[in-house]
């Protein structure tokens, strides 16, 4: 059991106001990291922290350190960290291309492939790995503005898993879907698992529990409880989260 | 105290400012009118492709259309990649900061100044100080500092329409700042920076005050050879030909008019036509 992320003394601000406060986290390699909580709790902002979104927001500042294999991620380049701990957003946004251009495209601008061979191989790989080559094999070509909701969300996780990541960041990939592509993307999401560490946040608990190994509690900016996914639901140690897998307040 | 039957005052108002909004229609077509019927007679293929005879009064305005072309097209040369890459730097990199609230501030005040202090200051630098003398380049230059702010109002604009979640997606990609801003929300913001530059190029076309002491002459006796030389302008030359030259024949005078009015059309034409496509073409 290797930690893949490490989270020592973590806050993060808005305008100088503490949003977030994270004593220690550690993510285990290949794990699926699930983090629950009511809206405003701190997930979202922990999310982009990791991978430092944050970074681009002026108004955000933050204290503490996270490491990436031992290594501190705010010393690091952003465009590698990025490479190397990719994002799917809780709306899918394909960009304003093809659905073959949407997934090479973050390759050849990394310099990762070049010739067109490789590229037709990634783009296969890429939609394969995230349970869409089937549907949409015969037409690569066509804008990815037009696909429906549940498919550009997975197109967005081909995106990632196409510049081949160490980590995913899902943040509420499902809360635009429906039942059934909900279904498919958790379905991807744990065959993802094999290769990847990944970091669900999700404001539907059950989803957590269907798909995380460990998951996290976070209330009010501050880190309530975390422990493996069957303890926490079962026998949960605060009653703030007992309260809330249970439905009783939020 | 009147009262007034609310559906009556409903009706009225209703007209009041139905008739408001269409008498911006009325100088337009007055304008074309008047101009179109005292000048279409004058228009031929001679008085487009020749030289002015007779003390301007005969021929053709060939070298005026050319003059005011040239002038033109060197401004935006000059002003576009400008105003763009001015645009590109407060649109996407600026930090608000002391520097860009000064720059900010600059445009504004720049887009307030009057056309003719534009053509005194180029006279006192393009033309006096830089020693650029009364030429194509020193008017170019003229009209390209007046045209400024607005090119980078409008690539502002087209800039900002691009949703910011494309930038984020491709940043959260590893892809770096500067490849997102060359991929993805430059060639979806084209078409509106092309669109507000056609408009400028028309707008500035029809600039008088600017080039009145940078480059324009009374009379040249040859067509332009380089962006050194003094060159005849379209509206220079209108406003010459309408209030210097006794016995002007009537004609030439509206066809000059038509014919720079119909340049300036012609440009806002392809920046609609332009829009409407790009507008069809827009996957998002």
């Amino acid at each position: 059991m290797v930690d893949k992320i490490k989270v020592e003394n973590l806050s993060c601000y808005y305008n100088k106001k503490c949003v977030l406060e994270v004593p220690y986290i550690n993510v285990v390699q290949n794990e699926i990291l699930s983090i629950i909580g009511p809206a405003n709790s701190g997930k979202t902002t922990f999310l982009r922290t990791l991978n430092r979104m944050n970074d681009l927001d002026i108004t955000y500042s933050r204290k503490g350190e996270v490491y990436l294999d031992g290594k501190n991620i705010f010393d690091m380049n952003m465009e590698n960290l990025r490479k190397r701990v990719g994002m799917l957003f809780a709306m899918p946004i394909p960009l304003p291309m093809s659905i073959y251009e949407n997934i090479v495209y973050a390759p050849k601008h990394l310099g990762l492939v070049t010739r067109k061979s490789d590229q037709d191989v990634i783009v296969e790989q890429a939609l394969k790995g995230a349970s869409l080559w089937n549907e949409i094999k015969d037409r690569l070509n066509t804008s990815a503005m037009k696909m429906s909701g549940g498919q550009q969300q997975r197109l967005c996780i081909a995106r990632i898993l196409a510049i081949n990541p160490e980590v995913i960041l899902f943040d509420e990939p499902c809360s635009g879907l429906d039942p059934i592509s909900t279904a498919k993307v958790e379905e991807s999401m744990i065959e993802l698992k094999q290769k990847y560490t990944i970091i669900l946040v999700t404001n539907n608990v059950k989803q957590a529990s269907r798909v995380g190994d460990r998951t996290a509690f976070f209330l009010m900016g501050k880190l309530v409880e975390i422990d493996k996914t069957d303890k926490l639901f079962v026998t949960p140690q605060k009653k703030e989260t007992e309260d809330y897998i249970t439905g009783r307040f939020g | 105290m009147i009262k007034f039957n609310p559906k009556l005052s409903q009706k009225l108002s209703y007209l009041l400012l139905c008739v408001a909004a269409s008498l911006a229609i009325v100088p337009v077509l007055v304008i074309m009118f008047i101009i179109i019927k005292n000048g279409a007679s004058a228009i031929s293929w001679e008085f487009l492709t020749s030289m002015p005879k007779s003390g301007m009064r005969k021929g053709g305005i060939l070298p005026a259309i050319l003059g005011t072309l040239s002038i033109v097209s060197c401004a935006v040369a000059i002003t576009l990649p400008i105003g763009v890459c001015a645009a590109i730097y407060l649109n996407e990199y600026a930090k608000n900061n002391l520097l860009t609230r000064i720059i900010k501030l600059a445009i504004v005040n720049l887009a307030g100044v009057p056309s003719v202090v534009y053509g005194l200051f180029g006279l006192g630098i393009f033309v006096t100080l830089l020693k650029l003398g009364v030429s194509i380049i020193a008017g170019a230059l003229t009209l390209s500092i007046m045209e400024l702010p607005v090119i980078i109002t409008t690539s502002r604009e087209a800039l900002n329409s691009v949703p910011y979640s494309f930038r984020e997606a491709s940043l959260s990609l590893g892809v770096s700042r500067w490849q997102t801003i060359r991929h993805i929300v430059l060639p979806n913001a084209l078409p509106g920076i092309l669109t507000g530059a056609i408009l400028s190029i028309a707008r500035i076309s029809g600039e008088t005050a600017p080039i009145l002491l940078t480059a324009a002459a009374f009379y040249v006796p040859h067509l332009p050879h380089s962006i050194l030389d003094q060159v005849m302008a379209l509206p220079y030359h209108l406003y010459i030909i309408s209030t210097q030259i006794p016995n002007m024949p009537e004609n030439v005078v509206y066809g000059t008019a038509l014919v720079l009015l119909m340049i300036v059309l012609t440009m806002s034409c392809i920046a609609i036509v332009a829009r409407i496509y790009f507008r069809k073409r827009r996957k998002w």
